[in-house]
């Protein structure tokens, strides 16, 4: 009887309930676009944030406190000489081939991008600078049979270049924008530059001049087996910058910065396997011999902040957006029982029980709500897809979690939705509803 | 009774008498008109907010000299300043550097007004704590870890002034900087300090300027101050005028579309319960369509009650609607959000033209039809 009485119903009122239906189904498409979004927001405005530049920079263990003195004597002007030799003396190195390790650790797929350094100091027609070796588009085969494409050319990618991008097998060069006027020189020119002693000696071909806004504009960039075989260093690097997909820092991770050795062993294992800053960097160091991994502040700080608040603003937005969309279905299936008051006084006065009618009525809307929220779910998915797609040009990767956490909300917002609504018709007197009052 | 009071009647009771089902059409606007200037209200003080959380990237634009000159001077990035809006800009802060020695080891000091460097590189972490006493030294992790100092101790530091001679003073470690590049291998002391060590003032090698704006506004602004002040060469930090630029005009479009699809699914979620509350009253419409009424002042009467409503609704929405956008930029930016009142229009005009919408199709459909067909309940 029940049965046929539901079926009864929903045939009946194919309007009043498609309308809840597909109400419900637009509040559910909206939970399920705002959900898929606001869970993947992070990974992709991370993405966005790599256009920052390198977060981590590699050095040799120990040396890079000198290599930047090295750098002070120079501008210093007193006594260059000797301690210019004797900072390249004491240089530590990083090997060049070791490199590739950095993309087989346990982060492997979170360092996005590397490029190694290697500076020299070069004479160019008689006037002192910096030749910086470096990778600017360098195709890498991992031992585990994957290929990498890493270098200058995604890390920097805020750079404005003016011709071509140099290759990493060519005698080119790329030059800062003042280096260029300084020399006179442009895209296509060439010129020779040699170590200060005279032993290495190459002629270069200008690909691009580069506007960076920054220290680069002053230097000379070109490929690292130049400056290898320039000044006789095979296979060294001095630093190497890399740009690596981080979690915003805790306390766990600001503990184990200071000493990952302070830690418990469960503690240790969670730092180990979270994409913090600190166990990146513990992990590169671990795999690249004689080398000290340090997080870039400005930038990985930075990141932290913008990511936190992002995710913080899209969880608020959803939220309030879905109390919003909860309280408009609970508000419409209010509407559409009181619609009915008089089937209801009826059902009643022929000696139905408030409870029995209660049960009816539920059962017809919490039928109807799952057809329209099921149809709903997949209009978000099209939604989120949608956003994600205009917004970052990439698919947005809606977790699983999803399903239930809808679905849980679609019962839930039913149920409460309904709950002034039943408490009404169990109310209702009979005699009164149907005289029309 | 003319026909003006009784049409005012008639909607005054109207409203009075079906008091639970105009208070269930009020909430539905009501909560549309809050989604629809909340949302707004967000989207667009968005790019503000967060041009602000992106200023913890550091200085947007560096002073440096102009021409031949190795520094700058101090009353010429005075001028500039001055020439900065002023409600959006976060510091300035002016760096010069000498070489002194310490323990025979030379080193670069930085000379520079640290309450401005806490406000343009928030990102520095500095252990212990930053210079206040004249003699205080903040040095960097590298120099901390080479030397084995440690804050609270003392370093010797030697120089020559600008007249060639030799300075000697003791100074005291306040703390030690970490920042991950260049400054971890520096020294810094307050600029007046340093000052008065070399015997040289008002002068600086570089000036870090950071200003919550976008790429275009610094250009422009950089412009003016290379006309005005002709000492300066104003030069944009690339890395992160640029990079702001991409990421917040994605954030903005992640929130605007956002904004569009919560929007459009809101409103629809108004229209409906506005013509379920409407359809029930078919026999309303049949009835007074039987005893003579026409179709217009049916459609009248009906516009005339959901503009009552809608034009209350969307005045409870702006109110929600504020306090919705306050609510979500407290908790985010821990800033109060800047209202714009011309939304205040745009969201009650948007609620009458949804409203009427909703109305008029159910009332429309109603007056189409025979009276007694619409009595009979057909």
């Amino acid at each position: 009887m029940f049965c046929q009485m539901l079926k009864g119903a929903l045939m009946r009122q194919k309007g009043k309930l498609s309308m809840i239906a597909f109400t419900m189904a637009l509040g559910v498409s909206l939970a399920t676009a705002m959900l898929g979004v606001m869970m993947d927001v992070g990974d992709k405005v991370n993405q966005e944030l790599k256009t920052y530049g390198a977060n981590l920079s590699v050095v040799p263990r120990g040396t890079s406190f000198l290599s930047e003195l090295y750098e002070l004597e120079e501008e210093d002007g007193e006594d260059t000489a000797p301690n210019a030799a004797n900072a390249q003396k004491a240089e530590k190195y990083l090997a060049e081939d070791e490199l590739v390790k950095m993309k087989m650790i346990f982060w492997a797929f979170n360092i996005v991008d590397f490029a190694p350094f290697l500076e020299t100091a070069a004479v160019v027609g008689g006037q002192p600078v910096t030749l910086v070796g470096t990778w600017f588009d360098k195709h890498l085969d991992l031992p585990t049979g994957e290929s990498v494409d890493t270098g200058m050319k995604r890390l920097k990618s805020w750079w404005d270049v003016t011709g071509e991008w140099c290759r990493d097998d060519e005698d080119g060069a790329m030059l800062g924008q003042n280096l260029a006027a300084k020399l006179g020189l442009k895209a296509g020119d060439f010129f020779e530059a040699a170590t200060p002693d005279g032993a290495g000696r190459k002629r270069l071909e200008v690909r691009a001049i580069v506007n960076s806004g920054g220290k680069e504009d002053d230097q000379a960039f070109v490929p690292l087996r130049l400056v290898q075989d320039m000044s006789n260093r095979p296979g060294l690097v001095q630093r190497v910058d890399v740009s690596a997909l981080t979690t915003p820092e805790n306390d766990l991770a600001r503990r184990a910065a200071q000493d990952p050795n302070s830690l418990s062993r469960k503690e240790w294992d969670t730092w180990y396997c979270t994409a913090y800053i600190s166990s990146i960097a513990y992990q590169i160091e671990e795999v690249v011999t004689g080398s000290r991994a340090k997080p870039v502040l400005q930038v990985a700080e930075s990141e932290g902040a913008i990511l936190r608040k992002t995710q913080l603003l899209m969880l608020l937005l959803t939220v309030l957006s879905l109390i919003c969309s909860a309280l408009a279905i609970s508000n419409l299936v209010t509407a559409s029982v009181m619609e009915r008051s008089s089937e209801i006084g009826l059902l009643k006065a022929i000696g139905a029980t408030g409870a029995a009618v209660a049960l009816l009525i539920l059962t017809e809307i919490v039928l109807t709500s799952m057809l329209g929220g099921t149809a709903g779910y997949f209009v978000g998915l099209g939604f989120a897809q949608i956003i994600g797609r205009t917004v970052f040009g990439s698919a947005i990767a809606v977790k699983g979690l999803v399903v239930p956490l809808v679905a849980i909300l679609v019962l839930l917002v039913t149920l409460l939705g309904s709950l002034p609504a039943v408490r009404m018709l169990l109310s209702l007197r009979p005699t009164e509803v149907l005289h029309g009052r | 009774m003319t026909k003006r009071q009784m049409y005012m009647k008639m909607l005054l009771s109207s409203l009075l008498r079906r008091r639970s089902r105009m208070t269930v059409a009020l909430l539905a606007i009501a909560i549309g008109a809050t989604v629809l200037l909340g949302m707004m209200t967000i989207t667009y003080d968005i790019p503000r907010q967060m041009g602000r959380e992106f200023r913890s990237y550091g200085a947007n634009m560096v002073f440096v000299a102009s021409g031949k000159d190795a520094m700058l001077k101090l009353t010429d990035v005075e001028k500039a300043a001055a020439l900065l809006p002023q409600e959006s800009l976060l510091g300035v802060a002016p760096y010069r550097y000498e070489a002194v020695r310490s323990n025979m080891q030379p080193y670069t000091v930085a000379g520079t007004l640290f309450d401005q460097v806490k406000k343009t590189s928030p990102y520095w972490n500095v252990e212990g704590g930053w210079p206040s006493e004249e003699n205080e030294l903040l040095i960097g992790s590298d120099v901390a870890e080479f030397t084995r100092l440690a804050p609270g101790n003392t370093m010797t530091i030697t120089g020559r002034d600008a007249r060639q001679r030799r300075f000697n003073r003791e100074m005291t470690i306040s703390g030690v900087v970490r920042t991950g590049s260049v400054e971890d291998g520096f020294l810094f002391m307050r600029l007046d300090t340093m000052e008065r060590l070399t015997g040289r003032s008002g002068e600086a090698e570089v000036v870090e300027v950071s200003i919550a704006a976008n790429e275009a506004e610094l250009s422009a602004l950089a412009a003016r101050i290379r006309e005005r002040v002709p000492g300066i060469t104003p030069r944009l930090v690339k890395r992160v005028t640029q990079s702001e630029t991409s990421v917040l005009s994605k954030l903005q479009a992640l929130v605007t579309l956002v904004t569009l699809v919560v929007l459009v699914l809101t409103m629809i979620c108004v229209a409906t319960t506005m013509m379920t509350v409407v359809m029930e009253r078919r026999k309303e419409i049949g009835l007074k369509k039987a005893i003579g009424a026409e179709n217009r002042s049916i459609v009248a009467e009906f516009l005339g009650e959901g503009l009552c409503l809608a034009i209350l609704g969307g005045l409870l929405g702006v109110v929600f609607g504020w306090g919705f956008a306050q609510t979500i930029s407290m908790n985010v930016f821990g800033r109060s959000i800047t209202f714009n009142f011309a939304l205040v229009p745009v969201t009650i005009l948007t609620s009458v033209v949804v409203t009427a919408a909703a109305c008029l199709i159910p009332v429309r459909r109603a007056t189409d039809v025979e009276p007694a067909l619409v009595l009979r309940g057909e």
